[in-house]
Formats: structure tokens, sequence, C-alpha cells
């Protein structure tokens, strides 16, 4: 059935546009610092609880319905959250093992991966199950006509998608245009002659965790609107599929994170539609694939030509 | 030349000159180290708490103590008032060896206890009343006791730190079998008492916890001073001169735990699901501390063999209708987890570093999804796999209590017995293969890779071998798991029991046996003490694996021989005697 | 009171001691060149006066004022610039990106384009190629390019690490060339050099760096004369 596959398609464009907006902090942090950041899917979780307690506690209820007050408002004090809590990471776990062996960083992260995510579930009110999330913008979808019958697209799935190629589009430019763009990429490159050019690695490093938590919190408040719910496992599993992202679009690349993301969204739709097993079974083909990018492409797609440590 | 230059830098100093500010107070630091004895004895004797908690065995009395019963203070106090003493003593005889770092040690066990007990005290009695004065009570034991440390801790810092101390030639043969049996057996004497420290966690015995981690705090002080005085390292020296007496003894010992006041069954469940992780984690520690390789779906193995061995129990929900005798599941459960283990270690040919670690969580995650989702109707899926019966051997079944002429065996104790058994196996194996062939391979691929190839290792099966037996081990105490805890469900297989694994290896220190089983055990007994915090243990997990990371990431038992992986790199080697604040300190958050 | 006074340094890598008592000084308008062997601890020193390592002991002095505990980027910010050892461009930008990170402290954008302007006419190589991956280019060209990069930043003191490092004898005479325009221009360098006979030509001052000490110090024309340079270290250099 061609509606099945198209709506299969853009069921997974819209998780993949999502997923790739947290890729992009995956890339980013490990172009910069080579630290695969676990916790960068507890900074997506943590901003969809930024932007729900603001409207569940800031938010005044005349505006709660009009979503084009709400909306900005969510989305923001979700960025603002996220980066709050990136920044703090970064600066008492990961800045004290800037210069220990490569184990150190990663465990660390493994272990303020799982303090956020019970940070959350211990002190937000009502977390210890899934919270309704405001449906803070237009609903129902939009019945997009082909051959056979429609396709439907979620207004709040368009808004992703779109969401994402902006933000993309706006990263981009920042990272090949700017100045600070300039330093982190001349961080990422090499680290001492960075200083050499009057860069403060320091800030530019904050600067990635910043611009990555940044998106990933945009990312948790428009999960929440699109779900209609928030939960404290998403973050993790959700970043397990962006690093998943991030590499099979060749990490440190930006496009390639995105692209990476529709990859995997694709995949997880698809999979679990026409792959034996069925929705059950659609995160094992995501799994599936990171084993088989990282053994016989770890550079990925669309990475640098030069090889990553393998 | 050169080397004649380089080597004032290269030696410590043998007195570790007092650290900046506190350098201005070397000459007083013996009036130091005697008023922070001083003050730790006083804040014994004084009330600690304002009220009496819940008519509650804790604290145990709220009054001062020294006029009613000068000799009657027990629990922490004890602790405190033994410490104190101690304390003032050292403080006064110059002849002891490493005086400087015993008072630390000393030091840091009086915070230790004073602040788990202030802070639970506090915390209890709702604010800061309780631990100062309210309802015209007065108590300020716990912030006289805190002081008493700290000033301790200046003292000893000010007078500068010596090197450890060494001491005791070899003696006789036979003195030292007898000097060792003695030892062994306090130490089986002092594994019941912290197994049992605080009873058993629960709604009635909100106690356990904040008695626990204070019993921790003094045993670590304790160990830590020990360690500074050159005992530990004695008796090291020692049981490495006598292996095998050593090995024989220490089973032995270690097989009669059931008749200590740890023999209950509670104690004994417990003991054998430390057995488990124990067992596992040292089958971990050869992956990941021995070859270097870190992974992160380890507990995947323990399921297989777990999964395996529940099919072939005769469980109604077993896939397979054949019961095969324990021994022989054993076998079977850990060869299928060592096949799945050359798989998941297939990789290591081409992939290294953090993204092989990706790789073996996605393994993980894979095995977890699988199973949810009962794949080939072998894991139960979410109904799990259900009523596996126990083992039995003799028409005994292991689960039940057991007498054997006029000693009664508590339920629990043959499982108890066997994961002894297991482990020391485990351990066995662990040990023999590190002083091997391959395990030197391990070793060479751990510190450099290419390195290694070129000296003609080949390094591609050397890493699979080490998967493959790491599985094995997990697969054997799987099989082992399954027929204790009678189910088998994928929720016991998540990616935070491997990651908890990894962070008892880790705590525990890479690449020694003992450390395994120490991490093992402090993040398995933790949580059995702690019911009341059984919220935020978790959120304290995480917190202590990034502070492990930071102040401590060679863990508490650091392999004396390994160019620490995760240790700082610029600093000179760490003095091992900060075992005892490390333990504090985990203790305590 | 000289421009920069280093005393008495020394630096260790963990428990390797690199440098174990530097001490020269160099003052405003010259050239002063550190020669000596492999591994003797030229480019550990030029790493320290730039703020990417941090000396054991000693003092490094700018205009007189301590600047050894300072981070790079404010070492930089007083106007010491460093073109490292080894070249080290920023291979996967372009020639014009490499030269905006060699003026990422300043923030007059007339300025720094009229500085791209006088690189690119003092080597026209790299105005005809700005737009390219400065990975792409041959030996010389980098080190043009690192050069231009490191006068970017608008230095009082330029430091450079082995510029002759794999480049052609007539590539070298180019390079040398630049720095004695430099000086003309006002800059003060402070060179590392192993090709000992060019240096010293060129130099004002230079010291003899041995086993990381300084072991000799005159002016440039000294040390070609003396006996014991000619012996340990000209050797090669007259042959070639």
């Amino acid at each position: 059935m061609l509606s099945t596959l198209l709506s299969q398609i853009v069921n997974g464009l819209v998780t993949g546009a999502l997923i790739g907006l947290i890729a992009l902090g995956y890339t980013m942090v490990y172009g910069i610092i080579q630290l695969i950041n676990f916790a960068h899917g507890e900074i997506f979780m943590v901003g969809s609880y930024g932007g729900l307690a603001m409207f569940t506690y800031l938010m005044p209820t005349a505006i709660q319905n009009q979503w084009y007050f709400a909306l900005p408002l969510l989305l923001i004090a979700g960025a603002a959250v996220s980066v709050a809590v990136a920044v703090l990471m970064e600066r008492f776990a990961y800045r004290p093992l800037r210069n220990a062996p490569r184990l150190a960083p990663l465990i660390t992260a493994l272990g303020v991966s799982v303090a956020l995510q019970e940070a959350v579930r211990v002190f937000y009110p009502g977390a210890t199950a899934a919270l309704p999330f405001p449906k803070a913008f237009v609903e129902g979808t939009w019945e997009i006509p082909v051959p056979g019958g429609t396709v439907p697209l979620r207004w709040t799935g368009l808004l992703i998608i779109v969401t994402a190629l902006v933000l993309t589009f706006a990263l981009n430019t920042f990272v090949n245009n700017s100045r600070m763009g300039r330093a982190m990429r001349a961080t990422s490159q090499d680290r001492d002659v960075a200083r050499l050019m009057g860069i403060d690695p320091d800030r530019v490093i904050v600067l990635t965790f910043v611009l990555g938590a940044a998106l990933a919190g945009v990312a948790g408040v428009l999960n929440g609107v699109d779900l209609g719910f928030t939960n404290i496992d998403l973050g993790f599993q959700n970043g397990i599929f962006a690093f998943t992202a991030a590499v099979l679009g060749g990490i440190g690349s930006i496009k390639g994170a995105v692209a990476g993301g529709f990859a995997i969204g694709l995949v997880k739709a698809l999979g679990g539609q026409y792959l034996p097993g069925g929705t059950a079974y659609d995160y094992v083909w995501i799994f599936v694939v990171l084993i088989a990018v990282l053994v016989f492409r770890p550079q990925g797609f669309f990475g640098e030509t030069e090889r990553v440590r393998a | 030349m050169t080397a004649i230059e380089k080597d004032p830098v290269v030696e410590p100093a043998a007195v570790e000159a007092p650290r900046g500010r506190l350098a201005g107070l070397a000459p007083y630091a013996t009036a130091l180290r005697a008023a922070g004895g001083l003050l730790t004895v006083v804040g014994a004797y004084l009330p600690w708490a304002t009220f009496v908690l819940n008519d509650g065995p804790y604290p145990e009395k709220a009054t001062l103590e020294f006029f009613t019963a000068p000799l009657g203070v027990s629990g922490f106090r004890l602790h405190l008032l033994v410490f104190g003493i101690a304390a003032i003593v050292l403080a006064f005889v110059p002849a002891v060896p490493a005086r400087g770092r015993i008072l630390r040690a000393l030091g840091w066990g009086v915070v230790a206890v004073s602040v788990v007990n202030g802070m639970y005290i506090t915390t209890q009695g709702g604010g800061f009343g309780a631990i100062t004065a309210a309802d015209g009570a007065v108590a300020f034991g716990a912030i006289v006791a805190l002081i008493g440390g700290a000033v301790l801790l200046v003292g000893a810092f000010a007078g500068g730190l010596e090197g450890h101390a060494r001491w005791g030639r070899p003696l006789g043969r036979f003195v030292e079998w007898a000097l060792l049996l003695v030892i062994y057996a306090l130490l089986l004497l002092l594994v019941a008492a912290v197994l049992t420290s605080g009873g058993q966690g629960s709604v009635a015995n909100p106690y356990s916890g904040a008695v626990f981690l204070s019993f921790l705090g003094a045993l670590g002080g304790l160990l830590a001073a020990l360690h500074s005085a050159g005992v530990v390292t004695w008796v090291t020296g020692m049981s490495e001169r006598h292996r095998a007496y050593s090995a024989i003894v220490l089973l032995a010992v270690a097989l009669l735990l059931p008749l200590t006041a740890a023999g209950t069954q509670y104690w004994m469940t417990v003991a054998a699901n430390i057995g488990v992780y124990a067992a596992t984690a040292i089958g971990l520690n050869i992956v990941v501390g021995l070859a270097g390789l870190l992974d992160l779906g380890y507990v995947a193995f323990l399921g297989i063999g777990a999964v395996v061995a529940a099919n072939f129990s005769g469980a109604t929900a077993a896939r397979f209708d054949i019961v095969l005798p324990f021994p022989l599941v054993m076998v079977i459960s850990a060869v299928v987890a060592g096949i799945f283990g050359a798989i998941v270690g297939s990789p290591t040919l081409r992939v290294r570093g953090d993204y092989l670690a990706i790789v073996t969580l996605a393994f993980g995650e894979i095995f977890v999804r699988s199973s949810q989702n009962n794949i080939g109707g072998l894991t139960g899926g979410s109904n799990a796999i259900p009523g596996i019966p126990p083992v039995t051997a003799f028409g005994q079944p292991f689960n039940e209590s057991l007498t054997i002429g006029s000693v009664e065996l508590p339920a629990g104790a043959l499982y108890y017995f066997l994961i002894v058994v297991i482990v020391a196996a485990v351990m066995a194996v662990f040990g023999n293969l590190k002083n091997s062939r391959l395990g030197r391979a391990w070793i060479a691929i751990r510190e450099d890779e290419d390195a290694a190839r070129a000296m003609g290792i080949r390094t591609g099966p050397v890493k699979i071998l080490a998967f493959m037996i790491g599985a094995t081990l997990a697969g054997l105490a799987g099989a082992f798991f399954a027929h204790k805890t009678g189910t088998v469900s994928y929720e016991s297989f998540r990616f935070l029991e491997s990651v908890t694994l990894l962070a008892a290896v880790i705590l525990g220190g890479m690449g020694t046996i003992p450390g395994a089983v120490l991490g093992a055990s402090i993040l398995f007994v933790l949580p059995e003490k702690l019911r009341e915090f059984a919220d935020y243990r978790l959120l304290i997990f995480g917190i202590a694996l990034v502070l492990i990371m930071r102040f401590r990431p060679q863990g508490l038992v650091p392999d004396a021989h390994r160019r620490a992986e995760l240790a700082p790199q610029s600093e000179p080697p760490p003095p091992d005697g900060s075992t005892g604040p490390a333990a504090a300190k985990v203790a305590a958050s | 009171m000289s421009f920069l006074e280093v005393r008495n340094l020394t630096v260790a890598y963990g428990a390797i001691q690199a440098v174990r008592g530097v001490t020269f000084s160099v003052e405003k308008g010259q050239i002063v060149s550190l020669i000596g062997s492999n591994g003797a601890g030229k480019t550990t020193t030029l790493r320290t006066i730039s703020g990417l390592l941090r000396p054991v002991s000693g003092e490094i002095l700018l205009d007189g004022k301590p600047i050894h505990k300072l981070p790079a980027h404010e070492i930089l910010g007083l106007g010491v610039s460093h073109s490292p050892e080894g070249r080290r461009l920023f291979a996967r930008m372009t020639v014009e990106e490499n030269l905006r990170l060699g003026a990422y402290s300043r923030n007059d954008e007339a300025g720094i384009v009229e500085d791209l302007d006088r690189i690119y006419a003092m080597f026209p190589v790299l105005g005809e190629r700005r737009r390219n991956k400065a990975g792409l280019f041959s030996g010389g060209e980098q080190q043009m390019l690192a050069i231009g990069r490191a006068l970017m930043s608008q230095p009082k003191l330029l430091m450079l690490d082995e510029p002759s490092m794999g480049l052609s004898p007539i590539m070298t005479q180019q390079i040398f060339d630049t720095v004695r325009d430099l000086r003309a221009q006002g800059t003060t360098v402070l060179l590392v050099e192993q090709n000992a006979l060019s240096a010293l030509a060129l130099s004002d001052r230079g010291y003899v760096i041995d086993l990381g000490r300084t072991t000799l110090s005159g002016t440039g024309r000294e040390l070609l004369a003396d006996p014991r340079v000619q012996e340990a270290y000209l050797g090669e250099g007259v042959a070639g």
C-alpha cells in the first residue's frame, strides 16, 4: 500500500527530525572534546520538564490556551533549563577531567545521566510517572492526498520537521561563518594551536554545550507537545538513537547529524512496519544499524574523509 | 648524568611537607592533634540529640553519659571514644612510625562518623535544633565531634605526613600460619559485623542506614589507620608468601559465615546475591580491568546464562521439557554465554575505545528488547519465567534450612555455600589468567594495542577471548542466579545493571580481585541497608560515580602493577593510605 | 630592562624535566635565536612562554611584568604570538579562515581586513588562493601562512619555532628574508632553529641551549665564530 508506506515515511521523518535535533549536541561535543556525552539525552529530557514547569507553575492561565503565546514561552523555558543544567554539568563533572584518560569522562557521563534522570524523578512533583504535557500547538492532522488514500501528518509533526531544519541551518551558518564558530572549529581541530590564537578553549567548550543543550531543550518541549506527555525515561532512549544518528552522519558533522537523524527515524518507522517482529522490534533494528555502522563505517556517511578514531 | 639529575624529581620526599597554608601551623601540630582527640572524646560523651527518636535504639541516649555511665558508651559513640583516645595517645608518642598518616586516617574516621550521625539526627529531628538546642535540651555532641575531627585533620597535616610504615621481617612459617589464621578469623567476624550492623533496613528499623554508614565510616578510618601503620601491607605480604594456605583458610572462613551473627535467612540471601554480582564483576574485570575493553552491556551475559538455566529447569514456562541436572545446566549456560561473548566481542577486531563501548551497549539493549518481547518463546517476555525450582542435592532443596547434628544452618545457607565455591572458582580463574601468557597479552593490549601487535601478539583472538571468558563466568553466575531467585525476567538485566557492575569494578579498583568483590559488596549491600533512602538510591549512585571519577579514579584497591589508566597522569602515584577517607566519602554521600 | 626576560626556567612533563634552568633575554627590535640539538628544550621553552605549559619554577617577564602564570589567550593579548613547530595550520579551513583565526583576539574589522591585505601582499601566493583549504598547500606555502597567521594578532614579539623545517634551501632563504623584513618593520622576533648557521647569521643575539640549560650566549657573529658552537652545531650547516 502506497499510503501506508508514505505514512511510515512521514512518521519516520518526524521522529528523525527530533532525533536529529538531539544528535547535533552529541556531534558538536564529540567534535570538540571527543566525549560521548551520555547525559545529553537527559538534557533533552530535562528540557521537556523545564517547559512543563513553565506551563504549570509560571504561565498565566489566560495565555495557556493560546499556543502562539504559550509555545514560545515553553520553548524558551525548556532551552533555558537545558542550558543551565548542561553548563553546570560541564563545569563540575567534565571540566575537572579535561586531561584524564578517556574512560574517566565516559563513566562520569554515565553517572551524570543516571543522576539527572533520578533528580527529576525524585524532585519534580509527579515525575515518578508520565506527566501530561500541554498540546501547545495546532492539534489535528494534515491529510495529504496520495493515490489510493491519504497520508496523515500531525501539525505538531510538521512543526518538528520545520523547526529542526531551520535550527540546523542557523547552527550551520553560525559555525561556518561567525567568529565564535571559527573558534569552535579551530578548537576541535587543534586545541593547543587554538589557544595560541587567543582562543580560550574552556569558553568555546561551554559554548558548545550551551548550543547543543538549547537545541535539545527545544526538542524536549516539541516532543512533549507532539506526544502530549513527557516521561523521565525518554531521555536515555532518544539519547542513544541520537548518538546513533550522529555516528551514522559522521561524528563532528552538523549536516550529517540531521541526515543521520532522518535515517534513524526511517529505519524505526519502516522497520517497525515491514520487518519481522513489527513495532516491538523497531528499537532492535536501530541498534543493529548502530553496530553495523560502527563496525563497518565508523567515519559515518557524511563525515570528513579523514579517519575518525576507529 | 641525566639520570642523576632526574632523581630528585622522581623520588617522593620522605616526609610530605605540610601543605600551603597549614605550614604555619607546624609548631602547634602536637597541640592540635591532642586537642582534636580531646574534643572527639568530649563529643562522644556529650548528648547527640535533643529528643529521643521513636523510642528506637538510636541514638541510644540523649543525655550526657559521662557521669552516669563513663564506660557505658556504645555504638558510634564508642567508636569516637576509641578514636579520640587513640589520637591523644599518638599525639604524645613520637616513636610511632607514620604517625601523621595514622592521625589523618583517624581524623577522617571521626569526621565521617560525626557527619553521618549528625546529618541523620538533623533530618530525623527536623532541623538543626535536633543537634544543637531545642525544647530546653542541649545536644552538641555531633558538632563538637566534627570540630574534633577537623582539628585532628589540621593537626595531622600541619605536622607533615610521613611515608607508610613498613615493618616485620618474615617470621617462621608456622608462626605466620597461626597469625594468618587469627587474622582471617577476625576478618570473618568483621564481615559478619558489617553485614549485620544496623540490622535489616525496613520501615520498622529506619536506623539501619545511618548505623551502617557510621559503622562503615569508623571501619574505613580504622583500616586506613592500620594501612598507614603498615599492618595491611604486612598482612598482605604474609598472605602472598602463603598463597595456597591463605586460599584454603579464606575459603573455609567464608564457609563459616552462616555460623556467625549473619547466619539468618535474610543475610544468607543478601550474601548470596552479593556473591552473584561479585562473580559477575570479576568476569567483567577480565574484560575491562585486564584487557581494557569497556563493556556496557555485560549484564546480558548474566541474563543469557539465567535464561538458558531457566529453560532447562522444568519450570512451567520453560521452552524445553527437558530437566537437566544443575551442574550440567551450569556448564551449558556458561558455554552459551561464552558463545554470545565471542559474538559480542567480534567487533573488537575493527572497533576500539568508546565506540566499542557503544557497540557493547547496543548488544545489551538488543538482548533486553528481545527478551522483553519473549524472543523465540525463550524468555517469557514481560511475564518472565517464574517458578524455577530450587537446586536440590541428595533430596535437600537448597532454599531450606538444614540441620546437621547439632548445627542448624539457616535457609539459604546452602545457596551461600554454592556461591562461595563459584566465586572461589572464578577468582582462581581470574588469578591464574592474570599471571598467564594470555593475561600479559591482555595487559599489553590495554596499555598500547598497536605496540602489543608490533610485539607479535595476535590482538584479535586475544581480545575476543577476553570477552568469551568474561561472558562464560557471567553465564555461570546466571545459572545460579536463575535457580536461587526462582524467576528470570528481562528486568534484571537492564542497562543500569551493567552500569552498576561497571561501577563495582571501578569503585573496587580495576584489575584486582579484592577490588571487584569489595565494589560489588558495597554497591549491593548499601541498597539493602538504606531502604529508607530507597528513593534516592540511584541519584546517590549517579553522583557517587561522578565523584569517584573525580577524586579516586583508580578505585579503593588499586592494582599495584597497573600504569593506572584511570589515575591522574601528571601527579605522583597517590598514597594508598587514603582508602579510609575514600570509603568514608562514598559512605557519607 | 629587557623586553622579554626568561630567568631560570624549569619545565617538566610529569616527572621528566625538559627544561632545567634556561635564562635569556630579548631586547626590543632584535632577532634572537635559540639554537641547540634536538630535544634540548627549545620548543618547550617557547611553549612555556606562550602559556601552553606551566613552569615548575623560574620567571618569564614581559616588559618587566611576570606572565608565566597567565593562560595562553591572555599572553597573546599582551602581544606575544607563537607560530608552533610543524606549522600546525587548521588544515580543514581556508587560508583566509586561518588568517582570521590569527586575528581572533582583535575586534577592529577594518584593521583586520587591512592586515589581511598586507599579508597577501607579503605572500602573493596566499592571496591568490585565499579560498583554498590550508591542508592542500606545499610546505613552504604553509610556513608562509603560519607566519602570516601569527602576524595577524599584531604581535610585539613573534616567536617562530623551526620555520625552516622541511623546506628547500631556496624556500628557507625566503622565510629568513621575511624574518629580516619583519625586524625592519619593528617586530621583535624570537627564533628557534636547528639550522644554526642561517639563524645565527640573521640574529642580533643567540643562545645555545643544551640538555635543557642555556650554556652559551653572544651576538650572532660571536657565536658563529665560537669553536664550541662550530663543533657542536655548525658541522652540518657549514657543509650544507
